[in-house]
């Protein structure tokens, strides 16, 4: 008996049943040879009978009918790539197919609605926003490219940004993936269907490349390409009507193999283009939803390193025996390149400092990081903040990255009051005294992580009771407001000038609610960090 | 950012304008233009910035370099009608000490025949 057989396509989903006896039923019950379950289908429905030559079709008096190509009938002689419908929808579709050899004309007008059913699923891809990705997009869209052209191979240009070819996929018959280069010879027809926007079919003398899909056998003849655009479409909208914006080609989708009547057919060439419209939609979509995706990956990132750098701050608020600490830091964007930080010293000093590093966001942000590791690390080590410094400086310099470099102040204040200090090119702390006195701590060095011959002086100083110390990052003096205008130092003294004595997350707040009155409506434009001190023995 | 260089006996004087800032490049082109000036031989730099409107601290950093480029290749490099913002900024980080700077061309210019710091 000749390999015929029924592909099935209904809610069970698609699968192929040979028709292996004389007598081929199809009905509802159980004990059909192909059994369909559907309130369309009646318990025996229809029974194919092989006579001869010939399959016949017959309708066994079904309640929804039976259909060969939309016709209704109660009998009929079956040909190859006839299509049996069972009721009143396309809901359970049979086609009737022999072995390839056999199948003619008849195969490529099924084959041309496989091309119409995968559009349909790409179709569904993109209605569903599908996550998949972009390689697997491009190799299901060959792979059926292949399956329904009978082509022998093929490959998936798309261009960059450039606007220029690149090679994305290519796949031979049967889901092998082919290494590029074997196209070389190729690229001309993919670049010229790119440029003009129309698809080509060509016939070609056979190149060697090809020789090596067909199990090594040197081939001579003549290739037949088919090469298509693969275009996207997009909606403007204009009031509220989508208006059609004119194609664009995003790539293309070509393929070779010999000559076969499928391949070069008109039939075939407008259905592929039909595909291909789908195709580089799926394509499109996918890519786009990597770009998200990566977005997403970088974002999540700089959550992540966002939270580290909180981390390695220390706690905004500190109350010791003879001073408390009030500190924030805003970062104005997800991560900067300010930090603070204090720490008891053995000796029963109380050390603290605040850095600014050059520039905003994650190389700041790392810069920050290394400065302060550093910070702690020399501090504890160091007689006096001024030696720090020049260890810090060294410190940096060894592992500079250039033009790169820290501001940074750093104090360290003892139980009798007494403030040792070295100011690192960083904006000067202000000390606000009882009856409004206001001097600036500027003694020290140049900036940290430029100079290697840089060296930096202790200032000292004793504190009252009620004294403070405001430290900024040069973020507060020089927020702007929406004329452009700088808060400035003047501000900043002003706002100071009634705090002595004052709590210091009270002075915290008196100063930000000056700045962000003066800022008002403006974007922050640089991170802002601020440490306060008050003496308190 | 607009750089323009002229040789005025065997100084070249670089005539910066706009502001230098990494987020408009200025810090990169400052540093090519300081680097090629160097390569073709020139150790004698008049750094013209009385065009400049703003230096962010990227700006600075580079300022600083290319100061010290030019002094490990046996170079000169002087400033040139430094602004007050700019010398504000360079007295807070305390980097004035590093550059000699002039307000008069003629007074740069001379002091290029002598030795510096004498």
């Amino acid at each position: 008996m000749p390999d015929v057989k029924l592909r099935v396509n209904d809610p069970q989903g698609r699968r192929f049943v040979a028709i292996d006896k004389a007598l081929f039923t199809i009905g509802r019950r159980t004990a059909a040879d192909l059994q369909i379950i559907s309130t369309d289908v009646s318990r025996e429905h229809a029974e194919i009978v092989h006579d001869g030559d010939q399959y016949i079709l017959r309708d066994r008096g079904s309640r929804y009918g039976t259909f060969v190509n939309g016709e209704p009938v109660t009998e009929r002689a079956l040909a190859f790539g006839d299509r049996i419908r069972l009721g009143r929808t396309d809901a359970i579709e049979l086609v009737f197919q022999g072995d390839e050899a056999t199948s003619g004309l008849r195969e490529t007008a099924t084959d041309i609605n496989d091309l119409r059913q995968m559009a349909g699923i790409l179709n569904g891809l993109r209605a569903l926003g599908s996550g998949r990705v972009l390689p697997e997009v491009l190799t299901l869209v060959m792979d059926s490219a292949l399956e329904v052209t009978k082509a022998e191979r093929g490959f998936v240009m798309l261009a960059n940004a450039a606007g220029e070819l690149e090679f994305k996929v290519a796949r031979g018959r049967g889901g092998q993936t082919l290494k590029g280069t074997s196209f070389a010879t190729s690229e001309k027809i993919p670049r010229e269907v790119f440029t003009t926007g129309r698809s080509r079919t060509v016939s070609d003398l056979m190149d060697g490349s090809l020789a090596s899909v067909h199990d090594g056998t040197i081939a001579v003849g003549i290739r037949s390409v088919l090469c298509v655009p693969l275009r996207v479409m997009s909606m403007a909208q204009s009031g509220s009507e989508g208006v059609l914006l004119p194609d664009r080609v995003m790539g293309v989708l070509y393929l070779d193999g010999r000559e076969r009547s499928t391949m070069t057919s008109k039939a075939t060439v407008e259905a592929l283009e039909a595909f291909a419209t789908q195709a580089a939609i799926a394509i499109e979509s996918a890519r786009l939803y990597a770009e998200e995706a990566e977005k997403g990956r970088i974002e999540r990132d700089l959550r992540v390193a966002a939270e580290i750098q909180r981390a390695l701050l220390a706690e905004p608020a500190y109350k010791g025996s003879y001073c408390d600490l009030a500190a924030v830091s805003v970062p104005c964007r997800t991560v900067g390149g300010d930090f603070y930080d204090y720490l008891e010293l053995t000796g029963g000093a109380f050390a603290f400092a605040l850095g600014d590093v050059a520039g905003k966001g994650p190389p700041a942000a790392l810069q920050a990081a290394a400065v302060q590791t550093n910070f702690a690390a020399l501090a504890p080590v160091s007689e006096n903040p001024a030696s720090a410094m020049a260890k810090i400086n060294v410190a940096l310099l060894r592992r500079a990255v250039e033009a790169r470099f820290a501001t940074m102040f750093y104090g360290t204040l003892e139980a009798d009051g007494k403030l040792n200090y070295s100011n690192a090119g960083q904006e000067p702390p202000i000390l606000v005294q009882s009856g409004g006195r206001i001097s600036k701590l500027d003694i020290g060095g140049p900036v940290l992580g430029l100079l290697g011959y840089a060296s930096y002086e202790l200032g000292s100083l004793t504190l009252e009771h009620g004294d403070v110390v405001v430290v900024c990052s040069d973020g507060v003096t020089e927020a702007r407001n929406v004329a452009g205008e700088e808060y400035g130092g003047e501000r900043l003294v002003e706002a100071l000038g009634r705090c002595h004595g004052m709590k210091p997350d009270a002075v915290m707040d008196t100063l930000m609610a000056s700045v962000r009155t003066f800022v008002g409506s403006a974007p922050q434009a640089d991170d802002i960090t601020t440490l306060v001190i008050r003496f308190t023995g | 950012m607009q750089i323009e260089q002229r040789i005025v006996g065997d100084v070249a004087v670089i005539t910066v304008t706009g502001d230098i800032t990494v987020g408009k490049g200025g810090d990169v082109i400052l540093k090519d233009k300081i680097n090629s000036l160097l390569q073709q031989g020139h150790r004698k730099l008049l750094l013209d910035l009385g065009g400049v409107s703003y230096v962010d601290s990227a700006g600075l950093g580079q300022l600083v370099s290319v100061h010290a480029t030019t002094t490990r290749q046996g170079g000169v490099l002087r400033l040139l009608n430094v602004t007050k913002r700019l010398k504000d900024l360079l007295v807070v980080t305390k980097l004035l000490v590093v550059f000699d700077a002039y307000d008069n061309e003629a007074e740069a210019l001379a002091s290029f025949v002598k030795p510096a710091g004498v």
